[in-house]
């Protein structure tokens, strides 16, 4: 009698939590097939009476499309050289013994940097940006968006490097592979989950990004979607419908991406299944 | 294929792993590294295997100094303790590793691993991964990766010890045939005394990073250098009694042992050793010393009889049908042929 209260308790608590984080989706959602009239009825309206899907054909005419082409590219190119650059480093910093305690003490400046307010870095990047002349560009983004994911990468790849017994390497050089076709016969094809986990955090990041790309980026040439959707909100009027519409369509490819690499995100986060 | 180390050294930082180790195996010699934990027999054979870089000395395989060669181009295979298969490969894309990091030709490795294979009986199981096998099984492919291509040797890092006694028994057998019927050298690590007296061609016991001693089995268990090796090798240990040598006897608190003729060991102070496998039990006031039976240990086909003599722990073989209570009093005779005398400050063994 007891434990199944205990669990009607332990639902009805995730049914809150649930109701909390759900809410905010179906308002996004609703709002973007609601007609103008019922975005602003006041009671507000649960259901509408009739749908409408006119901005989702705005999105069309408007220039979303290329928004949303930015921003893929930004993030998976941002993602890709994150991870190519942390994982080096993380492996380097999980396996080399350095002198002077180099190994903990780069590690905490490299996680270090991950404190620092981005807000605090985007004057001096902007300028650096202009003296480089990747002012509304896409490269600037990715520029950006690596440097700022690289602390997180190295850090969550050094944990599941540091979860791989040595011996697996230290077996693959005497069976004579160099260190490089150990690492990558060997020790990256077992960190893959990690390595998918560690992206998908990055693609999120980076898609989700909105401060670096208001001031680094200017025209649809390298703008960029969250900032496409914040500038529906217009001098003369707030596009409920519209921002929703690019809302939604801005959400459902993370949401996807992440729904389709659940089972690695779970595997990754859970490390050291991988132990023979 | 030869193994020489020469006044090899390694130092982590201010510790000193291994001390100026000089060894030499002979081809196809099997060399078991015997020591308590922390010996640095690991570190010698990482070593050699080229995992840890020697501070100091020269090791040679084959005639060839290999300090500066990578592990790759050693041309050894080694076995671990946790065999480290690769957990992302099939067994037979383990076994294989080696030849295909060598770009072999894919037939080749093919035929090769189905031939190591079947030597080591592990053909039904090539297509599963090293998660689904059982600890014996993740052991023969282990020695099937390392004898897959025909190495300058062969390095063993107690590779039984993730066993199950039966196991491990069974697993010895094995290893040593392989040993013997390819004829490879090998360097062997363990810190199991019966290990090293069954598969040893020949075993160098080290003790703090020192090499203590070198010799077959035989002559270790025969005629220890000192004490530490002595206690080491044999199970139940050698008994050491503390006494001194007076008037051509060894006296002790429980008694006195004539010395037999031709023996010279100084008088003063000693430490006698002899085997619980030479001592024999006798009625009380037969023996050379009495014992009270502290507990009788029956192993089927043997027993052993501990019994505490002047304070003294004393192990003594028996008969399998042998039968004493605690508490019974026991005399105890020992061959004077079988005393075994160390320099009660040294351990260094004395006398013959």
């Amino acid at each position: 009698m007891r434990r199944r209260a205990a669990t009607f308790g332990k639902y009805a608590l995730l049914a809150v939590f649930l109701l909390f984080f759900l809410f905010p989706l179906y308002w996004l959602v609703l709002t973007s097939v609601k007609t103008q009239a019922e975005q602003f009825a006041s009671p507000p309206v649960w259901w509408p009476r009739s749908f409408t899907t006119d901005y989702y054909a705005g999105l069309f005419q408007s220039t979303t499309g290329w928004l949303a082409f930015n921003s893929l590219l930004v993030a998976a190119g941002s993602t890709l050289v994150a991870l190519a650059a942390g994982t080096l480093a993380a492996y380097a910093l999980s396996r080399f013994r350095l002198p002077w305690r180099l190994n903990q003490r780069l590690g905490h400046w490299i996680l270090s940097t991950r404190m620092f307010p981005p807000i605090v870095s985007i004057v001096p990047l902007f300028l650096i940006m202009r003296g480089l002349d990747l002012v509304d560009t896409r490269a600037a983004l990715v520029a950006a968006y690596s440097v700022f994911n690289l602390p997180f990468v190295v850090w969550m790849m050094k944990g599941f490097f540091d979860e791989l017994p040595r011996e697996l390497e230290e077996a693959a050089l005497v069976d004579g592979d160099s260190r490089f076709g150990a690492f990558r016969r060997i020790i990256l094809p077992l960190v893959r989950p990690g390595l998918a986990a560690t992206a998908i955090f990055c693609m999120i990041v980076a898609w989700n990004e909105f401060l670096f790309a208001l001031i680094l980026t200017q025209t649809e040439g390298a703008l960029t979607l969250p900032v496409g959707i914040a500038n529906q909100v217009t001098q003369y009027e707030i596009r409920w419908g519209a921002m929703s519409a690019a809302g939604v369509v801005a959400m459902t490819p993370m949401f996807v991406f992440a729904l389709a690499v659940q089972r690695h995100l779970v595997r990754g986060l859970s490390f050291g299944a991988v132990k023979g | 294929m030869t193994i020489v180390y020469e006044e090899v050294s390694k130092r982590f930082g201010r510790a000193t792993v291994v001390d100026r180790l000089n060894l030499s195996v002979e081809d196809g010699e099997m060399m078991v590294l015997l020591g308590p934990s922390g010996c640095g027999k690991t570190t010698s054979l990482r070593m050699l295997a080229g995992l840890e870089t020697a501070s100091g000395g020269s090791i040679y395989i084959a005639g060839r100094r290999v300090n500066d060669v990578p592990p790759r181009d050693r041309d050894v295979a080694m076995v671990f303790q946790n065999y480290a298969l690769y957990p992302h490969m099939t067994v037979e894309q383990n076994i294989g590793y080696p030849l295909l990091v060598r770009r072999a030709e894919r037939a080749t490795i093919r035929g090769e691993v189905g031939r190591v294979a079947r030597m080591l009986e592990i053909d039904p199981l090539l297509e599963r991964r090293p998660r689904e096998l059982s600890g014996g099984e993740r052991q023969r492919v282990a020695l099937a990766r390392a004898v897959i291509r025909k190495p300058a040797a062969f390095l063993m890092d107690e590779p039984l010890s993730n066993l199950d006694a039966r196991l491990r028994l069974q697993m010895r057998g094995e290893l040593k045939r392989l040993q013997r019927e390819l004829g490879i050298t090998t360097v062997y690590v363990t810190h199991d005394q019966a290990e090293a007296m069954t598969l040893a061609h020949r075993v160098a016991v080290m003790r703090g990073g020192r090499l203590e001693a070198v010799g077959t089995p035989t002559e270790l268990y025969r005629r220890p250098a000192n004490r530490f090796i002595a206690g080491f090798l044999g199970s139940p240990p050698m008994n050491f009694v503390p006494g001194e040598i007076r008037d051509g006897r060894f006296a002790f608190e429980g008694g006195a042992i004539a010395l037999p003729s031709g023996q010279t060991v100084a008088a003063g102070p000693v430490v006698a050793g002899f085997r619980p496998e030479a001592a024999r039990l006798a009625a009380p006031d037969d023996g050379a010393f009495r014992g009270t039976v502290y507990v009788t240990e029956e192993m089927g086909a043997e027993s052993f009889v501990f019994l505490e003599c002047a304070g003294q722990l004393v192990t003594v073989r028996a008969e399998a049908d042998f039968q004493a209570e605690i508490g019974d009093v026991l005399g105890v005779t020992v061959p004077s042929s079988a005393l075994h005398f160390f320099d009660a400050a040294s351990g260094r063994a004395v006398g013959r």
